[in-house]
């Protein structure tokens, strides 16, 4: 077990978080309520079947690797003049209104027992701001925790026909001993007929716990693509979700991961229709290497208001050895007639024949298979509208293959 | 001038449980420069002796050689072909090795590719082919020294980066006239490996890849299945032109005579239950389309 010189999990800390960010009473006591809060709150859901839950957050020691006030890191968050992207205390001071009205309201900080410790914890984020009418590209935001633990939080508000495109990159740099923790909630509220295009690539070290929620709010005509991606960590437990509340309103949340050595990922996509002339597209696909392993759930939730609803879900999971293992749970709950969905999940290998053929054009078989796990990842790439994020998926894919 | 020998060759389907003898002593021989027309009924084991002789890892070898006897020059002439290394059996080597010594199987179902485009898998393939037959001919003791020497100084990095022996520049100029001689798209060479192509478009594009690997041998089973006449001239053409610029030797496998007016054979033989029971001219062609297998097998059983 971890000793445990940190400071303690209580009021005393919060209080000392919030303080250090020069917070407003009403967020310190959202954050104290969260912290009461945290006795009764259940983990986030994750799939079970009779006698098993696919991935285990119960025997994970949350409080033994939070270590809330060493919250080392690097930072970087930088974006065009036209928008604003703001360090969180910086954001308290000049935008409290924004934040009193849009913090919490996404992702409701008592959801789970992990959101709640992210919210009474959290010491670092960023806010994004983009004014009506503003088209803000290459808003970047990059973390680097060098810290045991490290909380952080993620506001984007798109005023009306705003646009805004976000590339986020968790890494880890310094070596910490012992197990590490990474929690980042992200909250869009998307304003009508805005766009906000949010990117993650996520590469941990392999003895950190990584739990993410990312989840918008989309105002009519408004569009939120999320891109997840998921390379590093010793256990990832990520969702992301849009909800569609504005008429004629949509969304793509596109998935790609890569596990190797005994990692585990436990990554959802999530979508729920709530008004008319809404569309979804769900794409993910992952490979998985060694005893890699991997939970895929995906819902498409389409209520009794949503009016012709176009609606589609595929997940591919690629199995590179005997030992990974995947299992995939693609759900369709439909509450109106008026819709047009599809959704499907399959498991599978690389083909044999696949592999005979292009030998048989004389490439040795490691190349082979080296084609056609990245060919079988260029569907997801494609549809990856950020270069920089497609170029380096690509190559951390190809650096994976060639390790 | 290279020889690819076939000696009594038989082999079952390497699954266990199943003990079923396809090839029962296939004797056959093909030379560079020489067409041959493998003909016989379905199941009689042409597609079979095509796969074993690539190498497909769903069939056993239970008797027999597969031998491919090569001459100094047959890889251009500053490529010195030692002495002790003119004969290889295909049977002990991996199926990229017998393509790197010249050997090329058409399929008659062509895998598609998602996400890997033509013009990459090719240069790929043809750097491979080119890489390992270097290895192949290497003196043994050399090639410890080199891998020595490789050592760690590579990162895995590098891999995407290495051009290999066939830059990007010079393999389109390659890929080009060679797609315009088969009156191919140009756009086909930044589609999908196979994916989404009609039957007549992979069959096309196994006779290009044959035309840029350059083989001493192309074994191109039932290539002109499923073609239109347009087509069925396209491919005939590349076949035509693998034997007269590059003195390729081509198996041809085939149920048809039509491509036979196209590509003329030099030898037909025609597999029944898992030999080859009779050989010929041209002209056993035309007389089998006339009159099917029957005859043939009436005669070879009286015989045998």
């Amino acid at each position: 077990m971890s000793t445990q010189v940190h400071a303690a999990l209580d009021e005393g800390t919060v209080r000392e978080i919030s303080e250090s960010l020069g917070e407003p009473e009403w967020l310190l006591e959202t954050r104290l309520e969260a912290l009461d809060a945290l006795d009764d709150l259940a983990m986030p859901s994750v799939i079970r079947t009779p006698g098993r839950e696919w991935t285990n957050l119960h025997d994970l020691d949350f409080e033994g690797f939070v270590d809330p006030l060493n919250a080392a890191e690097n930072k970087d968050q930088v974006g065009p003049d036209e928008a604003e992207v703001l360090p969180f205390a910086e954001a308290v001071d000049e935008h409290e209104e924004l934040l009193k009205e849009h913090f919490g309201s996404v992702v409701d900080p008592q959801d789970n027992y992990l959101t709640a410790l992210s919210t009474a914890l959290f010491s670092t984020g960023t806010v994004v701001y983009v004014p009506e009418g503003v088209d803000a590209e290459d808003v970047k935001i990059r973390t680097e925790m060098n810290s045991q633990s490290l909380f952080n939080y993620t506001l984007v508000v798109t005023e009306k026909s705003a646009s805004v495109t976000i590339l986020e990159r968790q890494s880890t740099g310094e070596d910490v001993d012992g197990e590490r923790y990474y929690s980042g909630i992200v909250e869009v509220a998307a304003g009508e007929n805005s766009n906000v295009q949010y990117g993650s690539l996520q590469n941990v070290d392999e003895e950190t716990y990584n739990y993410t929620l990312k989840r918008g709010h989309a105002d009519t005509y408004a569009t939120i693509d999320w891109i997840e991606g998921n390379i590093g960590s010793r256990l990832t437990k990520s969702s992301v979700e849009t909800y569609l509340k504005g008429d004629s309103s949509e969304s793509q949340i596109v998935g790609a991961f890569f596990g190797h050595g005994d990692q585990h990922f436990d990554v959802n996509a999530r979508v729920w229709h709530e008004a008319e002339h809404t569309t979804a597209d769900l794409v993910t696909r992952g490979a998985l290497d060694d005893e890699a392993r991997s939970v895929y759930e995906g819902v498409q939730d389409v209520g009794s208001d949503a009016w012709d609803t176009n609606s589609y879900q595929r997940e591919n999971t690629l199995m590179l050895s005997d030992e990974s293992e995947a299992d995939a749970s693609p759900k369709l709950i439909i509450n109106n007639h008026d819709t047009e969905a599809s959704h499907s999940a399959t498991v599978g290998q690389v083909s044999d024949e696949d592999l005979f053929y292009m030998e048989t054009r004389g490439t040795d078989p490691e190349s082979a298979e080296n084609m056609l796990v990245e060919g079988f990842f260029v569907p997801v790439l494609e549809e990856v509208a950020v270069d920089e994020l497609r170029d380096d998926l690509t190559d951390l894919v190809a650096a994976r293959l060639r390790e | 001038m290279a020889t690819l020998e076939l000696n009594n060759l038989h082999a079952e389907v390497a699954e266990e449980g199943v003990d079923e003898q396809i090839l029962d002593g296939v004797d056959l021989e093909v030379k560079s420069g020489e067409i041959h027309a493998l003909m016989g009924p379905n199941g009689s084991g042409k597609s079979t002796t095509a796969k074993v002789i690539a190498g497909h890892p769903a069939y056993e070898v239970t008797e027999g050689e597969v031998l491919l006897h090569l001459e100094d020059g047959d890889f251009g002439g500053a490529f010195e072909i030692p002495e002790d290394k003119r004969t290889w059996d295909l049977l002990d080597l991996e199926p990229n090795e017998r393509a790197a010594l010249g050997v090329f199987l058409g399929f008659q179902y062509p895998a598609e590719i998602e996400g890997v485009t033509m013009t990459n898998f090719l240069r790929t393939a043809l750097n491979a082919k080119l890489e390992e037959r270097e290895e192949l001919f290497e003196d043994e003791d050399e090639h410890e020294e080199e891998e020595e020497e490789a050592g760690y100084d590579t990162s895995p990095m590098e891999g995407p980066a290495d051009e290999g022996e066939v830059g990007v520049a010079e393999f389109q100029q390659i890929l080009s006239e060679k797609m315009e001689q088969l009156d191919m798209d140009e756009k086909f060479a930044q589609r999908y490996l196979n994916a989404g192509f009609s039957g007549g478009e992979k069959k096309q594009n196994e006779v290009l890849q044959a035309a840029i690997l350059e083989p001493e041998v192309a074994v191109l089973d039932e290539i002109d299945s499923g073609l239109d006449i347009d087509r069925l001239q396209d491919v005939s053409k590349g076949i035509n032109a693998l034997r007269d610029e590059q003195g390729t030797g081509i198996l041809q496998i085939t149920h048809y005579q039509r491509i036979l007016d196209y590509v003329e054979p030099d030898h037909v033989h025609v597999m029944l239950d898992g030999k080859v029971a009779k050989s010929g001219g041209a002209e056993l062609a035309e007389k089998l389309e006339d009159n099917g297998y029957d005859w043939v097998r009436e005669e070879f059983y009286e015989t045998a």
